[in-house]
């Protein structure tokens, strides 16, 4: 098997919101130097969701970062979880697309650095929670998608996916090649081992840029982006407090289910 | 000179950093309430090669080097350091022990498995009467053809109760003093030894400090780690590993104190203000945070010489001395800075403080580091 996993490094979701600032000329989000990378944590997901197949049956899983900004010790990190290779696309002409521009870059990539089965990603980045980026790859390469994955499976030439849904999750089977999507039912992915960080330090990232993957650059990036962000700011969260005053706590809870029902919460 | 880290290093600390707070915060509170040992964690640990972090791949261990060893103990002992505690003694003072002083024969018997965290172990050189000063030891092994056979009472051996094998200093013949002290692996399952777990301790209470009789306890004559008489350059090397651990878990002790004082005051009002807009308030903070960020830098030259084998033994002790001080004044602080809150175990600043406490006791009291670093500097031996 030939999984390809995308993770992007972004900065740590987990930082206090405080320490990002909105630069509103540029429409951008600006994190204090002090905020760590990370990958994104659903494309963790997508690497466990990788790395539990390749337990099971012999697999390479290549991992591909995108991004003009990575830092090492970072994106390495697929590597000493237990995944096999490490591509960083890396060019000012990727940088700043949107969804379908990413995609398409990716998915440019995804073909030229070799054969590939199955295609995981996260069901969204951590930084813009847009969620275009495995669909759109699916489309690019004209292969079949599942989204929102909980549990992947490579079962006599197929893929059997268990993908969430409100009430519970269906059970979805497509051919390969096809791009999965993982969400964070998927379950805690594993840790680096010492064992790995040790092997990563030895491995070197193949870095290539939008000519290497033979990208057209009118495509990627900015310039191949198809949606404007308009405006970007901080929304402004304001607390009320209500005392609910009543005789006892049995109407106290039939007056705050009416409340709660009137706000549309309930 | 580089102060930057590379990014195995860079990679260890992430990724301890992320195991010690999913593994090791959740349960520390109560490990130290109800004295339990870490058993659990300490397989987990091994899962991830941790327990045979720095010894050698040859023996089934990582390779790593003394600075990154140093940054995992760091980010272990920034959630528990009774975890530290066991995680020292048994690589540092134990596996390391056989790796510099073995031969080839015990190497291979015993480091794959204790790297591998299947075999645990201890060392031990201190007894009822004997503290500081290790050449007054009485623990006596007499030789009896082709095994040993040792008398006597050891006392605080880490991991004492849970070892599998634990490596005793002991005296072969009382007019040679510190020349007659040999180093011997006793396996604990060897007739003659047992362990009694000390309870009631002010801090590192979950982990396992034991008291060892050893009644005619008949040990193969292959169980001596190099020869006699190099039982006390055996345990003076593994004090030299072990203080830049205790060191490096103190560091990680103190970051905690910082990160936690900052945050409160943050989120903490009196008087309609933060606690942070008072000017006393953040001086103890700021103390705290450059007490760390020196101690670090201690820790890190020490392991940097470590790692280029260069000699040690003094910036080994100023780092001990220091960390270990700076981390009891810390956590003394920031204990203060969270107010009645901080004294209760809700925060875990209690616990560092009771167990930082004993961290400048063992291995070496901070009034022997200051006496060895005394006397590199005036040429005078004081003690
Ligand atoms: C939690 C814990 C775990 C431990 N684990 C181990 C272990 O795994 N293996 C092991 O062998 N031991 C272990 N120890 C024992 C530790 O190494 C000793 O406690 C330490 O060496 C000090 O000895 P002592 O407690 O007998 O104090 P003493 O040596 O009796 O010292 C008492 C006081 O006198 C001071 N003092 C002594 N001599 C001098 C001098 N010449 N000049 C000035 N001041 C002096 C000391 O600084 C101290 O303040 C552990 C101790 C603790 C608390």
């Amino acid at each position: 098997m030939n999984i390809v996993v995308c993770c992007k490094q972004v900065p740590d979701p987990e930082a206090p919101p405080a320490s990002f600032k909105i630069d509103a000329a540029a429409n951008k989000v600006a994190p204090a130097p002090g905020v760590n990378q990370v990958i994104s944590p659903f494309d963790e997901q997508a690497i466990e969701a990788a790395l539990r197949i390749k337990d099971g049956q012999e697999s390479t899983v290549r991992v591909i970062s995108m991004g003009t900004d990575l830092v090492s010790d970072v994106v390495k990190k697929p590597l000493a979880m237990g995944a096999d290779e490490l591509y960083l696309i890396q060019d000012e002409a990727l940088n700043d697309g949107d969804g379908i521009s990413t995609a398409y870059a990716l998915a440019t990539a995804i073909k030229k650095i070799g054969e590939y089965d199955l295609i995981i990603c996260g069901r969204q980045a951590a930084d813009w929670d847009v969620g275009q980026t495995g669909v759109g790859i699916a489309e690019e390469l004209g292969i079949a998608c599942v989204t929102v994955a909980k549990k992947v499976e490579v079962v006599d030439g197929k893929v059997r996916v268990e993908r969430v849904v409100a009430d519970g999750y269906e059970v979805v089977e497509v051919p390969l090649p096809a791009v999965v999507t993982v969400s964070n039912e998927l379950g805690e992915p594993r840790y680096a081992t010492l064992k790995g960080i040790m092997g990563a330090a030895k491995k070197q990232a193949t870095v290539m840029s939008a000519a290497d993957i033979g990208a057209d650059t009118a495509k990627t990036g900015k310039a191949g982006a198809k949606s404007k962000l308009l405006k970007l700011y901080i929304p402004v969260r304001e607390g009320k407090c209500e005392m609910i005053e009543a005789e006892d706590p049995a109407e106290a809870g039939a007056l705050l289910a009416q409340k709660l029902r009137e706000a549309k919460v309930l | 000179m580089d102060f930057e880290l590379n990014e195995t290093q860079l990679m260890v600390r992430t990724m301890v950093k992320d195991f010690a707070e999913k593994e090791v915060a959740p349960t520390a509170r109560e490990d130290d309430i109800n004295e339990t040992f870490p058993t659990e964690i300490l397989k987990k640990m091994a899962a991830l090669g941790l327990m045979g972090a720095p010894i050698p791949e040859e023996y089934g261990g990582m390779g790593l080097d003394w600075l990154s060893y140093g940054i995992m103990i760091e980010e272990l002992g920034y959630q528990s350091q009774a975890v530290c505690s066991t995680v020292r003694a048994h690589i540092s003072l134990g596996a390391q022990s056989i790796l510099q002083w073995g031969s080839d024969e015990q190497k291979k018997k015993y480091l794959p498995d204790m790297a591998a965290g299947k075999i645990l172990s201890g060392f031990v050189t201190t007894e009822p009467n004997v503290g500081s000063d290790i050449a007054g030891i009485e623990c006596m092994a007499v030789d009896d053809g082709d095994s040993w056979i040792l008398n006597g009472t050891k006392t605080w051996c880490t991991n004492g109760s849970n070892a599998d094998i634990v490596i005793v200093i002991a005296q072969t013949d009382k007019s040679l003093k510190g020349r007659g002290l040999g180093a011997f692996i006793i396996p604990t399952d060897s007739k003659g030894y047992s362990a009694h777990a000390m309870h009631g301790k002010m801090g590192l209470r979950s982990s396992d400090s034991s008291e060892i009789a050893l009644e005619d306890c008949r040990i193969p004559k292959e169980n001596l780690i190099g020869k006699i008489g190099e039982g006390f350059k055996v345990a003076m090397s593994a004090f030299d590993r072990t203080r830049y651990c205790v060191a490096a878990g103190a560091v990680g002790a103190l970051q905690q104190c910082v990160d936690a004082s900052a945050k409160y005051v943050a989120d903490r009002v009196q008087f309609g203000k933060q606690l942070g807009q008072f000017q006393l308030v953040q001086e103890m903070i700021s103390e705290m945070r450059v007490e760390c960020e020196a101690a670090r830098l201690l820790v890190y030259r020490a392991g940097c010489l470590k790692e280029a084998g260069k000699p040690n033994t003094i910036e080994t002790s100023m780092a001990k001395w220091y960390s270990t001080e700076a981390a009891f004044r810390g956590a003394n602080n920031a204990i203060q800075v969270h107010g009645s809150y901080g004294y209760t175990n809700e925060y875990p600043l209690e616990r560092i403080l009771r167990d930082v406490k004993a961290c400048t006791i063992l291995e070496g009291t901070s009034q022997m580091h200051k006496l060895i670093i005394g006397r590199d500097t005036t040429g005078i031996a004081a003690f």
